[in-house]
Parts: C-alpha cells; structure tokens; sequence
C-alpha cells in the first residue's frame, strides 16, 4: 500500500508540478520557502484541489481529474497537521483530541484518555490551548490527527513554530510519538537536518517541480541536481565548464579540477560542501591532484568552528581545535576528494 | 397615556429580529464561501444598500412591490387575498429590509474574522459542512454576531421612514413608537412624545451598552 | 490692540444690521410663506408666479405641510412671515400665543371634504356615508391636520367615528393621506376636494353632507415681528385680488362669503 501523487496546479508565479510515490516509509519534501511545498500537502487532503493529475492513496482513488473524482478532505481519512496547529481554541485539550472521532461516547473517552496518556498530557485535560506551551500544543495537535488512525500523516513544517533550544528535544519526543502511528507520514519542511533526520525517502521541490525524488542519504551524498545540492546545503557551488571528460574548470573558484569518473556532458556546476576539505601541506600539494592555496580572505567564528573565507570565494568550515593546531598557516593547503566534487546540472 | 405603540414596536422589533437574524446568518455564510471576489463586491454592495439609502427610498421600493397597484401585490391580493400594505406584517417587513444590512455586515464580519486554518482543520478532521459552522464557526464569531443581532433589534425598533409609507399609521396595528412621537409632535403634545421619546431612550442605550460588552468581553480561551 | 479690532468690527456688524433692517419699508427682498398642503398646487403653479409678475423684486420662499406641524414650527421661532393655514385652529392657536400682527388676520378661502377611493376600485362606494364598507381608511390626524379635523367632525355627527377610528391610518398630512389612497394601500380616504380634484389616481365619491360639518374656512395671517412687513402685506392683499381669486377658483376653493 502506498501513496501515489501526480498532479499540476497554476499558482500565481510558477506552476505547482509534483510526482512521487511511497510505500509506508517517512518522506520528506523538501524545498525553499514559497516553492509550493504546503499546497502540495493541501492537494494530498483535499482542501486545495489540482487542475490535473492524480491522486490514489492505498488503493482508494482520491482525486483523478480525467475521472471527475475529487473527494472532499472529510472523506478522505488523512491526518493533517498544521503549521500553527490549528487547535480550536475554545475547547479543552480532551474536546480538541476527540473531534475527529466519530463513535460512542464511552469508547470516545477510552481513545482520547489512551492519547492523553500516550502523549503524556495527564493533568490537561480540561486547559484550552492558549494555556499550553508550545511544545504541549504541538503534542495535542499530533494527538488530534492520529485519534481516527488516518491513513496518511501530513506534517507541515512542524517544528518551524518552535523555540530552537526546544527543537531537538520536541524533535526526539515527536519521532518516538510517531512510532504510535502505522502508516504513511509526509512531512513538509525547509530544513536538511529534519529532512536527514526524519525522512527515509526524500523529494526535492525547486520552484513548484518536484526535481528529484529517492533515497534521503543517497540525495545528500550525490545531489546531481543544482536545486538539491543549494537545499541540502551546499554552500560552495561554482559553474563550470567541462574542458575534458575527466577535467572540469570551476569558474567562479578559478581552479581546475580532474576526476577518475567520467563527467557528465550535461554537468553545468560543481559544488563542494564546505567540510570536504583536507588540510594538506606544501609538499603534499605538489604531488596530489585536486590541491588549492588556502589564501585566507575572512574568518567568521562560530561557536564551535570557523567560517574560512578564501579569496576564490570558497568557503571552508573546520573545527576550530584543527585550525588552531595548525602552526604554519602561510603554506597550507587544501585536497578537495574525489567523492566530494559534486558533479550538478540544472533541472530538466 | 396609551402604550400601545410601545407594544406594536416592541412585537414588531422582535419578529424582525428573529427574521433578520436567521437571514443575516444565512446570506454571510453564503457570501463569506463564495469564490468569485467581484460577484462578492457586487453582491454586498446590493445587500448593504437598504443601510446607506433613505429609508424613503428603501419605502418606496417596497411600495413597487407590495403596493396594490403594482404586479406583486396585485399578484399576492387577487390569488392569496393577501394585503401587505396596511397590515402589522407590513411594519416588519420595513423593519427587517433596513436592519438586515447590520446584521449581515456584523455576521460577515465575524465569520471572516474565524482562522481559516481552523476551517481547513476541521474539514481534515472529518467534520461536515454543517458541524463546522454550528461548532467552530458560531462559537467564535459569535461576539461579532451577537453585537450585529442587538444592532439590528435596535435599528428595526427605530424604523419610520419606510413604515409609514407601506404600513400606514393605524393605531393599536402599525403605530409605532416612531410613527406615534412623530404625530404627537406634529399634534404639539409635546409632553406625550417626550414619554415614547425616553421610552426609546432607555432602549437604545441599553443597546448600546450591550452591544460595547459582547464586543469586548474577554473569554477565557482567548488570550 | 486685540480689544480696540474687537470693538470695531462689533460697531461695523451693528451698522450693517441696521442697514439691512431699512429695508423694512421697501417693496423687495424675501418673504416666507407658510402654507397648508392643500395649497401647495395652487400656491407653486399660480398664484405665486402671477404675484411676482407684479411685484418681480419681492421673493417668495415657501414652505407646505400639516397646519398642525406649521404652528408647532412657528410657535418654535421658525422665521415665516406669512401663514395660510387650512382651518381657523391653528391660526386662533397662534393669535392666541400673540404670534400674529394684530389685525392681520383675513378669513381667505373656502373648501370642502369628500370620500375618495382609488381611480380603479371596484367597491362600488357611491355615498359619503359608505366609507365603513371600506377595510383599509386613510384620514388625516385629527389633533395636528385640519383636513383630519373637519372628518372627525363630519363622521361623528353621522354616528359613524367610533367604527372608523379604530380601523383608520392617520396621516401626518393631507398629502400622505392622498398617496395611500392613490396607491391603493387605503381603500378609502377623505381628503379636500381640491386635492382630490389634482390627482388623477383617485376618484371623488361624494362630498360631506351639508351639515355634517362646518365650514372649511382658510385663513391668512401676518407673523408678528415678520422682518419684511411690506412686502408680506402686499403678498396678502394680491390674495384678495380678483386674479388671485380666479385662480383658487378653478383649483377648487371657493371665496369665503
């Protein structure tokens, strides 16, 4: 069983192109803000409806313009949780939890006291949203959408409402609150590390198109794709010209780089992330291929690393108890490995 | 001193508030889901004229309506024998066409005021079309409804102009309050109209005074 | 400094209010008429024009409504200078209140009550005494509208009020009265026999019997302390002139014997 989306939509500025399919793992989406990642999710529950396209979930036909089906979210059993979390706020935590569920009343109060204690929620009850924190909200929100066993789980950025400091506690606490839940789950989000973290399988969006789609590790390792290396989190990223199959020239960075693999012909940029580096000294940089002069043009500290700016607007990250190890900062250089030159092209 | 038109307006204030106050509901609700914006505009322009127009003129169109003379009365008289003009259902029928733009501006207003994502919400969650708005919609939009009903009480209370011309000024039928200060002034009885004037008073400001407390009276679940 | 400007603009607004108070013994300026509706057709069409054609530098600004309301407006201070009621009440009223220039009050014009019903009724009224087959019945108000009044007057000394009064709209004025009954709200009405015979909505049934009513007399008065004396008493003896009686007549009212 598993989730088939395959539609098109006009939105304002670009046109909202998404195909993917999943069968039962976490899948992320993946994109920049405003790229149209949301409405992807309000196409999936039906609040929002595609031109075209198609939209079958476990087998049950959701939408299907050629078809004329378009079923209304109420018939649709998903699971949708909001941004804001969209808790009604006139009513306790216990209404809040029980409305999507439609049975007797004594097995209404066994399900939501079985959530209640599942998402330890004891002693709220009776408090109205506005007297939680966000944490707790967040808690309640995800009870709501999985009391009625939905057949898919739609998160929509949810840990974007959060305080920071919170975030990898509550990112914890929701991944192990998941586990309660068996069935498909999407989360929306512009963040990697949540994407990394949650998502098995990973689909990148870049203006409206879905642009790739696979395995969450396999992307990151090998973007091939400008828009999914940026969004992944890139950061040194040059056009380039391929002056050989196994030599390109990074223009921006003004170096030549030579790989053992064939290059692509349709490769148009490379990009290195900014911890790929190698420190290497003079001597090793004479023998080695792939070498540059760490020619420092500005150096940003973080808390625990500091941003290299070099004069070739690359930029290197590194642990600051390596740098400072180094004594002989005028002849250092840099080996960028083979596996890190990141071979992109731009989307179709 | 006769209380009759006190009586007359209050009965007639009451069953126009009924009408008003479902009607006004109805047609937000209506308005608020439609999806075109200039059928919007053009609507709520129709829909507030009464409001802005001299209830004159508001008069005079429901006498091309309702008068004898004129195809629908004619209609309603010679099938139904049912005449409109003259009779205590005219009074409120004026009353609900002036006040129902007050209603349905605050009712609108109220509606639109309501987190759309809660709506979207409740729609994921499985509720019907029905549910949501007696459950979610109504519960939050209420103060803004409420203060719109006891506007619309007061301002159906308050009708003259069109009441006159539809209803006629029959006393113990549709003479009300307005119409009997306005013929007591005119007779210069000028103490009588003061007594319907203060009873007027007291009505309106409680009106008033109501209409500031729902608009502002905090509930515990709002922050 | 401040109080010496003071002082002199004062003495000019005193010298220009005296200028303008010579005017008092000038055939000109501006005179406020205020008349019963039932005058109102014949006052605008007619005889106001024929007036200026004689005396173009005076302006007649009028006003029409219910005598009732215009002696309450009076009685309030509005300025009028002249005042045509449609029955002698609100005019003894006023001269009473000694709002009215001693003397000045003239007995003008006569008029007369009848039953109208709407020009296409069918229920088949023919005399006065009629109206109680009517359901829906427009009169004027009794205490502020003369034309209320003299129906009062006339239904009760046919035994006929206490039946009507609990089933009849009361107008403000006559006019109001006229329009229920030309719409077709009212079945019936009484009204002037002048304001019956300019509206081609209604029709006349029958006049008040004779007797049943006293007379429709009109009067015209001065109000006291009128600003434009003159020109008011020159706008009141063209009313007695044969051409303005001319007039009236063929609207329906007839010279008080």
């Amino acid at each position: 069983m598993g989730l088939l989306v395959d539609i098109k939509k006009r939105i304002k500025d670009f046109t909202l192109d998404v195909a993917f399919e999943t069968y039962g793992d976490y899948i992320g989406i993946l994109g920049a803000s405003g790229c149209g990642k949301s409405m992807t999710l309000k196409c999936i529950s039906g609040i929002e409806t595609p031109d075209e396209g198609r939209i079958v979930l476990n087998g049950k036909v959701l939408f299907d313009h050629v078809k004329k089906i378009n079923l209304k979210p109420q018939e649709r059993n998903i699971g949708y949780l909001f941004q804001n979390y969209a808790l009604f706020p006139h009513m306790t935590v216990e209404e809040n939890i029980g409305i999507g569920l439609s049975c007797s009343k004594t097995e209404k109060e066994e399900k939501v006291s079985g959530m209640i204690a599942s998402f330890h929620l004891q002693g709220m009850e009776k408090k109205y949203p506005n007297q939680l924190s966000g944490g707790q909200q967040q808690r309640v929100a995800l009870a709501r959408c999985i009391a009625y066993r939905p057949d898919v789980l739609l998160l929509d950025e949810p840990f974007s409402a959060l305080d920071s400091h919170l975030k990898e506690q509550l990112q914890t606490e929701v991944l192990e609150l998941l586990k309660l839940y068996h069935g498909e789950v999407l989360m929306v989000t512009h963040s990697r590390d949540e994407a990394y973290r949650f998502c098995k399988n990973l689909v990148i969006i870049d203006k409206g198109s879905s642009v790739l789609f696979g395995d969450t590790k396999g992307i990151f390792e090998q973007p091939r794709l400008l828009a999914a290396a940026r969004l992944t989190g890139c950061k040194n990223i040059s056009e380039c010209e391929v002056m050989s199959p196994q030599r390109i020239s990074a223009v921006d960075w003004d170096i030549t780089l030579e790989t053992e693999k064939t290059v692509p012909e349709k490769t148009k940029y490379v990009g290195i992330r900014a911890h790929e580096f190698e420190m290497i000294d003079a001597d090793r940089a004479k023998e080695e291929k792939n070498t540059l002069k760490c020619r420092v043009s500005n150096i940003v500290e973080d808390v625990f690393e500091y941003n290299i700016f070099l004069e070739n607007k690359i930029l290197y990250k590194v642990k600051k108890v390596e740098w400072d190890s180094i004594k002989d900062k005028e002849n250092l250089y840099l080996k960028i490995p083979e596996d890190s030159i990141l071979l992109l092209e731009k989307q179709k | 001193m006769d209380l009759s038109p006190i009586l007359i307006s209050l009965k007639t204030a009451s069953a126009a508030i009924a009408v008003t106050f479902l009607l006004g509901l109805f047609v937000a609700s209506w308005i608020v889901k439609m999806k075109s914006e200039k059928t919007k505009m053009v609507l709520d322009g129709i829909l507030t004229l009464p409001m802005v127009l001299p209830p004159t003129v508001v008069g005079f169109f429901l006498l091309i309506i309702f008068g004898v003379n004129r195809p629908i009365g004619k209609f309603l008289l010679d099938f139904m024998s049912v005449k409109i003009v003259f009779s205590w259902a005219a009074t409120v029928i004026a009353a609900v066409v002036i006040a129902f733009p007050l209603m349905y501006r605050s009712a609108r207003g109220a509606f639109e005021q309501v987190d759309q994502n809660l709506i979207m919400a409740a729609r994921t969650l499985g509720m019907s079309e029905t549910r949501i708005f007696w459950r979610i919609v109504m519960p939050l939009a209420l103060p803004g409804v409420a203060a719109g009903a006891i506007l619309s009480f007061a301002r159906g209370l308050g009708e003259f102009g069109a009441t006159a011309m539809i209803a006629g000024n029959i006393a113990n039928k549709t003479r009300t309050l307005p119409l009997a200060i306005y013929a007591e002034v005119a007779a210069g009885n000028m103490q009588t109209a003061a007594y319907y004037v203060i009873v007027v008073l007291v009505i309106s400001f409680i009106v008033v005074v109501s209409t500031n407390y729902f608009a502002t009276k905090e509930r515990k679940y709002i922050k | 400094m401040k109080k010496r400007i003071i002082l002199i603009l004062t003495i000019c607004c005193l010298i220009l209010s005296f200028a303008s108070c010579s005017n008092m013994n000038k055939t000109e300026g501006s005179i406020t008429v205020a008349a019963a509706s039932s005058l109102k057709n014949c006052l605008d069409d007619k005889v106001i024009p024929a007036f200026n054609a004689k005396y173009p530098n005076i302006k007649v600004q009028t006003t029409y409504d219910s005598s009732g309301k215009l002696q309450t407006q009076i009685e309030q201070g509005a300025s009028v200078d002249v005042f045509m009621s449609a029955a002698m009440k609100q005019m003894t009223a006023l001269d009473e209140k000694d709002l009215i220039a001693k003397g000045s009050i003239i007995q003008l014009l006569e008029n007369k009550i009848v039953l109208i019903v709407p020009a296409n009724s069918a229920l088949g009224l023919t005399a006065f005494t009629d109206i109680v087959k009517a359901d829906k019945i427009a009169i004027g108000d009794p205490e502020s509208v003369p034309a209320g009044q003299y129906a009062k007057e006339a239904l009760t000394n046919l035994n006929l009020w206490d039946g009507i009064s609990v089933k009849a709209s009361l107008g403000t004025n006559v006019t109001e009265v006229m329009n229920w009954v030309a719409e077709g709200s009212a079945d019936a009405g009484i009204v002037y026999e002048t304001d019956a015979l300019s509206n081609a909505n209604v029709k006349v049934v029958a006049v008040a019997p004779f007797g049943s009513v006293s007379k429709l007399i009109y009067p015209v008065g001065i109000i006291k302390g009128s600003e434009n004396e003159t020109a008011a008493k020159a706008f009141v003896e063209f009313l007695r002139t044969d051409e303005a009686m001319k007039i009236f007549k063929t609207y329906g009212f007839s010279a008080k014997k």
